[in-house]
């Protein structure tokens, strides 16, 4: 017993030194609870907008907090998707980690408590602010961890966006004008395809064919739609417009060879190569294609917004989020500050990025600014819609298989809303019991 | 046996005075190749049962994979009975083992055969063994990268289309891979080229150890390659057969790489098999529950199928040795 209060007394001797140490390091910062490491985790490529951009927040950081140690690790994309749960519930987990953005990943953990409420935070430090009202729907969460609502449990600081990318040197060698309108968006297409050109790519077998869905559907939609499909405020009627006008008219671009019929095994990388070959005059899809154009793409190509939509497949970026097994909380809120000032801000836009909250006449080079100019349009008129597929958990699939479909002419646009229905309606029913 | 009897002699059995009887020593035998078996049965265990006792606990459990499961029973088998996916999944199983236990099987018979009693004799045996090799190629290639490759292969502008193209079949271009109804045909017969060079090989073994004079006896009496073939190939190498056979379809029914590679079991679930719909279930739905129990319900299949494997193939030894 009385070994038993030695150790104990011996214990409590070391834990008292070790915090009058830490005490003595006077006039270095450090977090509330005394943390003098931050532990950080994304998965962005070292030369990408984000990664740059990010490595600038890390050095300031690091001048700005002296003596406090960032220990950043890169990690996979799959790694973080498939493990988070299990890492940030671990004491292994990082103080501050870039996660996945919607109901089944951010929303998942922070139903379970495993992610810190940044509301406080968001209203000290102005971050709300700086964010639109489409841009927080994923950083708020609701306590069934559904977006849209709630507390705030991640903070985005860049963005993205389905827009129309097209080679200019196919346009002008084929006298096609850059459509403003759908009516001249036609008129393109079928044009190209009195030529023998197909106007437009496609990858059947990934997500290029639900988000041209869901590009057409939004012409024919409003806010309300979107809440109603993303966030569950009201039923979704699947056989009626916008989302029938979607399907109906991704048809009708089939059968009219606006997309290729043999395209439904193709995988995204397929088209945006083809694309980068100068094969193909048009693709619609993301903005994450961009840096990649810039680097590899040989011809004149631009982009301009699907035309005549104001609501555009679009978020924020994936999210800075919390643990809340962080050891270092207000070291972590920090770093999140940096990420939105005006100079990592005007960085990522200076290398291809979306970042959220830029001045566009700091960017440069002229494609760049287009490129942020449009998604701020977007932005500031409430126009992002989110993607298809986030729906419900494994919607992406159920989509994908849907929509090859439609492309290979086995299904009928009825059948694919039919097909594509009932597990939507099946999600929303575990995610909200009703 | 030397290590059995040491073990036997420091056992209490051993050492006490009574004299052993012929009934207890091979009790204390027994026990000392218990002890042999007990790190097979730790790894066992740790690496194979707990992880079946917690996949078949989370089959009766409604869980997301963060937080705790809700009991629920077998609700998730009732569904899996309503489940027309789960179904399409299992129809495309037996797909599958045509690809790869049935054909391969035969094939692998014949060529091996072939390669052993044709190639083998007239020209060197090198010969035979070099394309006992060019065979077994696909095997040694991770499956996936097969499967990237031919996905390249079967794809609209692909390797295959051009080869129509170049030979007056433009006609027959097509999207193999993406059009239902040759989805399933196109990764058959990929799954065919990539099981082909197991039979081949195991068989060619075999045969080594079949007793040339059988064959030279049969050619003598004026059997041709055909008689031979059904009277003593076969019948030789049945054991080897049955192991082939098994190992092909256990392979079948947890087939899983080349279809996450090739179709990631489209388009319309033409190519979906259990195991890649257990694995979206589980972690793309996070559906854990769920996909639990499709995984229990193969591995119930294949324990099954395995056992009656075993069944027939120790029925036919003792047949065989006249029992």
């Amino acid at each position: 017993m009385q070994r038993f209060r030695r150790i104990v007394a011996a214990l409590a001797l070391a834990a008292t030194a070790t915090t009058t140490v830490a005490a003595c390091g006077g006039g270095e910062s450090e977090d509330d609870s005394g943390a003098k490491t931050l532990k950080l985790w994304h998965y962005e490529g070292e030369n990408s907008a984000m990664g740059v951009g990010w490595n600038r927040a890390i050095e300031i950081f690091k001048a700005e907090h002296p003596g406090v140690e960032v220990r950043f690790e890169r990690k996979a994309f799959e790694q973080i998707q498939q493990n988070a749960g299990m890492i940030i519930n671990s004491s292994e987990g990082p103080d501050i980690m870039e996660y996945n953005k919607g109901n089944a990943t951010a929303g998942l953990l922070s139903s379970q408590g495993l992610l810190t409420d940044l509301s406080t935070e968001a209203d000290k430090r102005g971050w709300a602010g700086k964010l639109s009202p489409s841009l927080q729907t994923t950083a708020r969460y609701s306590d069934k961890g559904v977006m849209g609502s709630g507390k705030w449990f991640g903070v985005p600081n860049y963005g993205e966006y389905v827009t129309v990318y097209y080679n200019k040197d196919l346009f002008e060698r084929n006298g096609v004008k850059v459509p403003t309108n759908m009516a001249e968006m036609t008129a393109a297409m079928d044009t190209f395809v009195g030529k023998g050109v197909t106007p437009l790519g496609m990858a059947g077998a990934e997500y290029p064919a639900g988000q041209l869905f869901y590009q057409l559907a939004l012409s024919r939609a409003d806010r309300q739609f979107v809440d109603n499909y993303q966030l569950y405020k009201n039923p979704v009627d699947f056989t009626a417009d916008p989302l029938k006008y979607g399907a109906d008219t991704f048809a009708e671009w089939v059968r009219k060879g606006y997309v290729a019929k043999n395209s439904a095994s193709l995988k995204a990388e397929d088209m945006g190569t083809a694309f980068i070959a100068g094969k193909t005059p048009m693709i619609v899809s993301g903005s994450w294609w961009y840096g990649r154009f810039k680097t590899e793409m040989k011809a004149n190509w631009d982009t301009f917004l699907f035309p005549g939509n104001t609501l555009h497949a679009g978020s924020s970026g994936n999210i800075w989020v919390v643990p809340e097994n962080s050891k270092a909380k207000s070291l972590a809120y920090d770093f999140i500050d940096i990420t939105l000032r005006p100079e990592i801000q005007d960085l990522i836009g200076n290398n291809g990025g979306v970042p959220v909250a830029a001045d566009a006449s700091k960017i440069s080079d002229p494609k760049d600014r287009k490129l942020i100019e449009d998604f701020n349009t977007v932005s500031k008129q409430d126009g992002l819609a989110f993607y298809p597929d986030w729906p419900v958990p494994g919607y992406y699939d159920v989509l994908v298989g849907g929509f090859q479909g439609l492309i290979n002419g086995s299904k009928s646009p009825d059948q694919v809303l039919d097909t594509i229905a009932k597990p939507y309606a099946d999600g929303v029913k575990e995610i909200t019991g009703k | 046996m030397a290590v059995s009897e040491t073990v036997a002699a420091t056992s209490p059995t051993a050492t006490t005075p009574t004299p052993r009887t012929p009934r207890r020593a091979p009790r204390g035998r027994n026990a000392a190749y218990w002890l042999y078996l007990l790190p097979g049965a730790v790894l066992f265990v740790l690496v194979i049962g707990a992880p079946l006792v917690g996949t078949v606990y989370l089959s009766l459990t409604k869980w997301s994979g963060i937080g705790d499961p809700t009991f629920v029973g077998f609700d998730n088998y009732q569904r899996l009975l309503h489940d027309d996916v789960f179904w399409a999944s299992f129809r495309n199983t037996v797909a599958m083992i045509v690809a790869m236990v049935v054909v391969p099987t035969v094939l692998g018979l014949l060529l091996a055969s072939v390669l052993f009693d044709v190639i083998g004799r007239r020209f060197k045996p090198r010969t035979a063994a070099a394309l006992r090799a060019a065979f077994y190629l696909p095997q040694v290639l991770p499956v996936v990268v097969a499967g990237i490759v031919w996905g390249w292969i079967l794809r609209p502008d692909g390797a295959f289309n051009s080869l129509l193209d170049a030979v007056g079949l433009g006609a027959l271009r097509h999207d193999w891979l993406g059009d239902p109804g040759t989805a399933l045909p196109a990764v058959m017969a990929v799954m065919i080229w990539v099981q082909i060079g197991y039979p081949v090989v195991v068989f060619m073994a075999a045969l080594q150890r079949v007793d040339p004079e059988l064959y030279e006896a049969a050619e003598v009496d004026g059997a041709n390659w055909l008689h031979r073939f059904r009277a003593i190939t076969l019948p030789q190498i049945r054991p080897e057969t049955f192991v082939v056979a098994l190992t092909c379809t256990i392979a079948a029914l947890k087939v899983f790489g080349p279809i996450f590679a090739l179709t990631r079991g489209g388009p319309e679930n033409a190519t979906n098999v259990p195991s890649y719909f257990a694995y979206y279930t589980f972690f793309k739905k996070l559906q854990v529950g769920y996909g639990s129990a499709i995984s229990t319900v193969l591995t119930l299949i294949i324990v099954v199928v395995a056992a009656v494997f075993i069944g027939m193939q120790a029925r036919s030894e003792r047949r065989d040795r006249g029992f």
